[in-house]
This record gives C-alpha cells, structure tokens and sequence, in this order.
C-alpha cells in the first residue's frame, strides 16, 4: 500500500513537471502556430537564473520569483526582434527557433562548462504521513503547477487580455479591424509562454541539476505532448502533456525504462497519426 | 519557406546570365581530387569524413530541399545503416565492400519506407509539423533504443570494427578511401542530379512550392513524397555503412537528434534545393569547426547558431544562393523555359 502509494506520488509529481514545461510550449503553440524549439533553452535559462541567484548569495527562492520575470522579459526582446518574422511560415519558425535555443544553450554551456550543477531546494525534507515520506520540494512543484494552470486558464478565459488572444487567434484580421493591437497580443502571449518555461526550469532545477542539455530532455516531450493533446486550445495541450507525462512516469514501474521511453512516444505519434486533431479538438480555451 | 521562397527570384533573376552551377561543381570536384596531395594523413582521414557527411547531407537535401518534407531524423537512416554494417562485420565476419555497402542501402531503404509510408501515407495528409516532429521523435527514440539494448552495445555502440575490403584490399582511412567516398560521392551526386533534373524532380520542386497544385495536375503526391523520402533514407544508410567502416566503429549518437539536426545545419547553411549547397554545407561548417576547435570550441557552436540564424532571415537559400540563382532550385525538364538563363543541360 505504501509503495503503491509512493508510485503514485512519483507518477503524479513527474506528471507536473511535464505539464509545467509543457504549459508554454502549448500556449505559444496554440496561441501563435509557433512551434518553439527554444522553449527547452527558455527552461535552461529558468534554471540558470535560479543557479545564478543562488551563486550570488541570494536565497533559492528570489532566483525562482526572478525567473520567470526575466526569461519573460527576453522572451519579450526576443519576439519583437525574430519571432515576429517567421509568423506566416512554420518551419522557418521551426528552424530560427532551433537556431536561438543553440545559441542559448551554447552560450549557457560555456558559462558553466560541462558541469552537472546541484542547487538546493528552498524547501527541503521531507513530508511524513504516517510511514509514508514524500519530498517535500515534490510537492511543492505539483501544488504550483496546479496553481499556474488555474492562473493560466483563468487569464485566457476570464480577462480582457485572454479575449483579445483569442481573438487574435481565431482571426487576426478581424481583430486588427476591431482595433486590438495584434502585434503587442503576439509579443505578450510569446512572453507569457517564455515566463512559464522560466519559471518550470527555476521550480525543476533542484530535481534534475543544471546542466546545458537539461531543455532539450523535455522539448520533444514536450512537442509530442502538445500535438496529443491537440493544438488550438489550452486544455489540449495540458491533457497532452497530463498523459504523456504520467504514461512516462508509470510505464517504466511496469516494464523496462528504455521500452517504456520509446513505448510513449511510438503510441503519441501513431496517436497523433489518427487523430490529427488530437485528443481535445476545436477552439476556444 | 514558401513565402520568403517565393519573392527571391525578382532579386536574383537576371543578375546572373550564364550558367554557374556547372563550374561550381567542376571546381569542387577538381579541388576534392587535388586536395589529399596537399593535406598532411590525419587531415585526409578528417576529409574522409567530411565527405561522408556530404553524402548525408545530399540525401537530406533531396527530401527536404527538393521535395519540402522536413525530415528532422535524417540520422535514422544514416545511423540505421552505420548499425547494420557494424552488426554484419560483428556477427557475420562479413566485410566485404560488394556485400556491406549495398546492405547499408537496403537498410536505409527498409527503414525510410516504414517511417515514410507511416507518418506520409493514410487519409489524412500529413502536415509538415506532424512530419517533422514525428521523424524527430523516431531518431530520438532509436537513440534511446540503442543506448538500452545490449545487443547493440548500449552506450558505447559497437567498437573495433575490422576494414572494409574489396578482394584482398583492405580499405584503412587515408588516401585511398578517400578517393573511394570522393568517387561514391560523385556518382551519387550525379544520380540525383539526373533525377531533379527529370521531370520527376520538376514535379518534386513544384511540391515543394506548392502541394496542392501537384496534387490537381494528376501526381499521386503521397507516392511523389515516399519515393523521395525512400530514396533519401538508401541514400543516408550508405552514407552510415561507410562512416562506421570509416570511423571503426558506431555509437547511439550517429542516430539521434544532434546528427539529425547537425545535417538540417549543413544544408541551410549551405542551400536547400540546390545539391551542391548540401556539399558546400557540410564542408564549410565541418571544415570550420574542426579549424576552430583548437582555440574557440566553446564559442564556435554559438558563432554558428548566429550564424545560422542570420542565413535564415536574410539569406533563406543560403550561402550557394550568393552564386546560384533561384531558378537552380526550381530544375528544368524539356527546353529552357523562356528568358532562362541556364545552359540546356
């Protein structure tokens, strides 16, 4: 019962994790057409904002709030410079986009060379529930992700500025002519999905350490989790990434891990293959 | 592509009037030949390679440059290849150049029809982003497979492969292999030169431009897109037989994600959809970073990434458009279309 239970505390805690950095790769993804092969460098920046922030003596946790603030900001810059000329043709965006996260990530791994770089969890220990321990940073992780997901539907469901992203996806055209102002729409939802990266590398940098290639590990997770869930809506890409990220945790419990990687993505691209649309179809948020 | 593809031609047209290609290639071609008696032994083995990720490089080129579909996992093949010889050499003693290299392409056919007919044939037509993605995803997956599976050597792949021999030569690195993949390189090159210069490539350019065009004027464009995409996966699983008969041996790196991205580098770079840019490509930027990786190995990647970056704002045909006119990339079949300005190849 104990061990069941902790599996499925694993499960579940790995299962955020993939949703948190999921979570701006789908908005940028849904909200733009854009897919993002930078969004892998935006978690590594995340990541090494929060290791910067700690090096300078400051606590863990300013370097996690600072984060996604920052990475927002260059996400921002980024936008108005480059993105915003690869709207019309995905795979240029695809190719540019690859082409930042290699100087990002180049650039981060000869800041830090080759190194594997632990940086404490603000939170440590552990959580005890009668014999069962669960860490405690783990939770944490599973409670914000929760926290960011209501925040994030709230916004595009809730507030103006989620109306006029939705506009400007559904029509861009029609929203320019009813005087929302597209481009400043694209450059902010681009910043919002970049500050979500951040703040995913910050909260999973005490987990997996810094090191340079630590955004690629999740990029094509996180794609496939996007293109399962279905592009063009919030809750798609959050179901996606629900599914591949809890199928990536609790497959290797049942079978060897190397099989049960290579299982997950074989099922989400025949997945994706029939059902194009992916599981949660249609507009809206 | 197709929108910064299409306003190219007003530029460039007419400021060339004579045909370049043809010289472009002779000069490559005569510098290839020249080039061993020049460089010292450790740099004819780094030629050697060089090469072999032109061979690579041109197999890219012809799926995603010529026909438009974005194979992100190229290295699937090329590595799938690599594999297959080493397992042959291992376990069947077979070294034999008549028996490995047709064996690497077979391999590379085999796997580029499962791949292709899976992810480009069905009801619903594939999108480019289903495409790249999903060959991305097979590349990273064999690169898991092969690290976990002990029969393939896991993470350190498959050591001390012996030479590959013809008769009772044996082929070590040096000159003579060199010459070797200069001359596959060559006959490949003019293979697919012949065949993007058919009407079939024509019908190719033109599904690259515009698909659904092709698809009104009669081609099965599905059938087109596999072909290609076939074609390609043979043209990369040589190239892998030969470099791990070159190198000695193969690691899980030569199917996964970084070689496939370093090949989609060399033909940006380089220049889609012309063959010799894929060349040029893989032999500027292999050729650089091996000359700057004394001194600047840790910036070079983020020199490069600029770099890249750029070609594709600015330059989308790359750097082989600086000589080459956009008409190079669209082909001809029959007569010259009117006011060209190619030679009647």
């Amino acid at each position: 019962m104990d061990s069941a239970f902790i599996a499925a505390f694993e499960i579940l805690s790995f299962g955020a994790i993939i949703v948190l950095v999921t979570l701006g790769l789908g908005i940028i993804a849904s909200m733009m057409g854009i897919f993002n092969f930078a969004q892998g460098e935006f978690v590594l920046l995340g990541a090494y904002v929060t290791y910067l922030a700690a090096t300078a003596g400051l606590p863990v946790w300013v370097g996690m709030l600072a984060a996604p603030f920052i990475v927002g900001l260059f996400g921002f810059v980024l936008e108005r410079l480059i993105i915003r000329r690869f709207y019309l043709a995905p795979i240029v965006a695809m190719l540019g986009t690859y082409a930042i996260g290699l100087i990002i990530r180049e650039a981060v791994r000869g800041l830090i060379g080759g190194r594997y770089i632990s940086v404490s969890e603000p939170l440590g220990g552990s959580l005890d529930i009668g014999d069962i321990h669960v860490s405690m940073w783990r939770l944490v992780i599973i409670v914000i992700t929760i926290l960011v997901m209501v925040a994030s539907y709230l916004l595009l469901a809730r507030t103006t500025f989620g109306l006029k992203i939705r506009a400007t996806l559904e029509n861009p055209a029609l929203a320019r002519a009813s005087g929302i102002n597209t481009s400043a729409i694209y450059g902010s939802t681009f910043a919002f999905g970049a500050a979500l990266a951040g703040l995913a590398g910050a909260l999973i940098v005490p987990v997996f350490t810094l090191f340079a290639d630590l955004g690629i590990r999740f990029l094509i997770q996180g794609f496939v989790a996007v293109m399962v869930g279905g592009i063009g809506s919030f809750a798609g890409p959050v179901a996606g990434a629900g599914i591949i990220g809890v199928l990536s945790a609790a497959l290797p419990w049942v079978m060897a891990p190397v099989v049960a990687d290579v299982l997950v993505f074989v099922l989400a691209i025949v997945f994706i293959k029939f059902r194009p649309q992916g599981l949660l179809s249609g507009k809206g948020v | 592509m197709m929108q910064i593809a299409r306003t190219a031609p007003a530029k460039s047209a007419g400021a060339q009037r004579w045909a370049v290609l043809p010289f472009l290639e002779i000069g490559a071609l005569v510098v290839a030949l020249v080039l061993p008696l020049l460089l010292q032994d450790y740099l004819t083995v780094f030629a050697t390679r060089v090469l072999i990720l032109a061979i690579f490089a041109v197999s890219f080129d012809l799926v995603w440059g010529y026909a438009g579909i974005m194979s992100f996992g190229q290295a699937l093949f090329f590595g799938a290849g690599g594999y297959g010889a080493a397992l042959l050499a291992r376990d069947l003693d077979v070294v034999s150049m008549l028996l490995i290299l047709p064996a690497g392409i077979i391999i590379g056919l085999v796997f580029a029809l499962f791949v292709g007919g899976f992810l480009l044939l069905g009801r619903h037509p594939a999108s480019v982003i289903f495409v790249a993605l999903g060959t991305l995803t097979g590349a990273y997956a064999a690169d898991r497979l092969a690290r976990g599976w002990y029969y393939l050597g896991g993470q350190n792949g498959i050591p001390s492969i012996p030479p590959m021999s013809l008769g009772s030569y044996d082929f070590t690195e040096g000159p003579a292999f060199y010459y070797f993949v200069l001359a596959i390189l060559v006959v490949t090159y003019i293979g697919c030169r012949f065949l993007v210069r058919s009407q079939f490539g024509l019908a190719l350019a033109g599904l690259r431009e515009n698909e659904q065009r092709i698809a009104f004027f009669g081609y099965k464009v599905q059938h087109l897109k596999l072909i290609i995409f076939a074609l390609g996966g043979a043209i990369a699983g040589l190239g892998g037989s030969l470099y791990a008969f070159h190198e000695g041996f193969v690691w899980p790196n030569i199917l996964g994600v970084v070689i496939s991205t370093q090949v989609v580098l060399y033909v940006l770079f380089g220049g889609s959809g012309t063959l010799i840019g894929a060349i040029i490509g893989a032999v500027v930027i292999e050729g650089v970073s091996f000359w700057l990786s004394d001194n600047y190995r840790e910036i070079w990647p983020i020199i490069l990434g600029g770099l890249l970056l750029l070609v594709i704002l600015f330059r989308p045909s790359g750097l082989v458009s600086l000589l080459l006119s956009e008409r190079e990339r669209v082909g001809s079949f029959g007569r010259p279309p009117k006011g060209g300005h190619r030679g009647s190849s």
